[in-house]
């Protein structure tokens, strides 16, 4: 019990850590949040352009679009920013840290998602209080807290994928095309922007091999009322899987390659 | 004892292998065997050398002779490729966890710092990742910043320190779990009179609770640390001088 609170502790002091850096740009969460802002604003107009008999009105197609878009940011937060701060860790020589306390690497590397997932989450709420006040969103109010429930279990459920891209930085240093590889495939493959139903047939099988889409599909039911493709247990059946399947594999990968790079000498290089 | 590490001269060559036996008392350190090579470059040759409790020794040799890297394997950074590396008896990959309880490293250099990041936060987040109970984590923090007299920084960001007082801070992040074993590299770098003062007292403590420190000097100008022993390292072998 001891050891575990000892451990938390340890992760709660690398969240710590992330979160003084990250307030030490002043204006970054404004950045951050304006950039949001943008996207929304900007899909709101591009709305005005959907009559499809696919997803109903622009105001349902912008709801569609607005919860796919705030969605894959959340997932996508386990990827991107952990991996830009390993990066930035080997650079700076501060990894060695990780890789010789007793809390350990493949640890830290996980406590690395913890305030960007954090962050992601408090962004998603802020970005629909700003669809809903300024474009009229039709949010579910009574809904949102099983939202955040079910975007935080699809954070965990992606995880796997930045723990796996973590030992690609590890082993190649350089994974950034890999991270927008992975990212620019679930916008197309995973309902970001458009149903996965429109896709061609023969490429439909792929958004169902991941953990975003049965999400984003429950998010939107919670969140904006959008109809549901499959019962809410087998989504829910589905992320739990990937999480219980994929978890305990990428942790044994980065186990491994960190291990690599201890004995190659990498481990020091960048 | 061997007071300053003074040049690194005379053939080393002529000297004999580091094969300490440590007389009646088990070595804090023990290296047996240990080489390492990069590549088609063989950095360390079966190196053997063993630290008794309280002992604080000095390695001198030119730069690239493999002093840093014998410094990363005993601190469990770095894997060896031969040999065996053990702290009071336990196997830095077997027993990992209580290991690094009991290794302090100072990588050489400057790095290792965040340059955004407080004092304060430095020692917070180290604590943390060292596994410091909370009841006693400020006390920890306390003592190491006493040691290296950083209390009048602690709110000061990395950035804004200079080199001698970023050197502090990173001397008081090797010991803030109080190690057995003291692994430093180069640990004067940028230290004024008073800083090697402090890490002078800081090894004495050490010595006196029974720990030991290895200590990398590649010219050998170290005055004012107090050392046990003087070794070299001369094309990935060690030793004694």
């Amino acid at each position: 019990m001891s050891a575990l609170r000892d451990h938390l502790s340890a992760a709660g002091a690398v969240c710590r850590r992330d979160l003084a850096l990250f307030a030490s740009y002043r204006m970054r969460f404004v950045t951050t949040f304006f950039t949001a802002a943008v996207t929304l604003t900007l899909f709101y107009y591009i709305s005005r352009l959907v009559h499809s008999g696919r997803v109903g009105s622009p105001n349902r197609y912008y709801a569609f679009v607005v919860v796919g878009v705030i969605i894959l940011e959340v997932v996508t937060s386990t990827l991107a920013t952990p991996i830009a701060t390993l990066r930035q860790e080997l650079l700076a020589g501060t990894f060695e840290r990780m890789v010789l306390s007793p809390f350990g690497a493949v640890r830290c590397v996980l406590s690395l998602m913890i305030f960007p997932l954090l962050l992601s989450l408090v962004l998603a709420v802020a970005s629909l209080a700003y669809a809903g006040l300024l474009f009229g969103l039709p949010l579910r109010w009574p809904t949102l807290p099983g939202g955040a429930a079910v975007a935080l279990l699809a954070a965990i459920a992606f995880a796997p994928f930045g723990v796996l891209m973590a030992s690609a930085v590890m082993l190649f240093k350089q994974t950034n095309a890999g991270a927008t590889f992975v990212v620019t495939g679930l916008t197309l493959l995973a309902g970001v922007y458009f149903p996965v139903a429109l896709l061609p047939g023969w490429i439909r099988w792929a958004s169902d091999v991941q953990p975003f889409t049965p999400a984003v599909d429950l998010l939107r039911n919670l969140l904006v009322g959008t109809p549901l493709s499959e019962p809410v247990l087998v989504s829910v059946g589905k992320l739990l899987g990937f999480a219980a399947v994929m978890f305990p594999i990428s942790l044994v990968v980065l186990g491994a390659a960190v291990r690599r790079s201890r004995r190659m000498g990498t481990v020091i290089e960048y | 004892m061997d007071r300053g590490i003074r040049g690194f001269g005379g053939t080393v060559a002529d000297a004999e292998p580091d094969t300490i036996a440590v007389a009646g008392r088990a070595p804090v350190l023990r290296l047996e065997g240990v080489s390492k090579r990069f590549g088609s470059r063989a950095v360390l040759r079966e190196v053997d050398l063993a630290l008794a409790p309280g002992e604080v020794v000095a390695i001198c040799g030119r730069n690239g002779a493999g002093k840093t890297t014998l410094l990363r394997i005993a601190a469990g950074l770095l894997i060896a490729d031969a040999g065996s590396v053990r702290i009071a008896g336990l196997d830095p990959e077997r027993d990992r966890r209580d290991y690094q309880r009991r290794v302090g490293l100072l990588a050489a250099g400057s790095s290792g710092l965040y340059g955004r990041l407080p004092v304060e936060r430095h020692l917070d987040f180290c604590a943390g990742i060292a596994l410091i109970p909370r009841r006693v984590r400020r006390a920890a923090i306390e003592r190491a910043t006493a040691a290296f007299d950083l209390s009048a920084l602690r709110g000061l960001r990395v950035d804004r320190l200079s080199m001698g007082q970023r050197q502090r801070l990173r001397l008081a992040l090797a010991f803030l779990h109080d190690p057995e074993l003291a692994l430093l590299d180069e640990p004067l770098t940028s230290l004024d009179e008073e800083g090697g003062e402090l890490l002078e007292a800081r090894l004495d403590r050490l010595r006196a609770s029974g720990g030991s420190a290895l200590l990398c000097a590649p010219t050998g100008e170290h005055d004012g640390i107090t050392v046990d022993r003087t070794l070299a390292i001369d094309d990935g072998r060690l030793v004694t001088r």
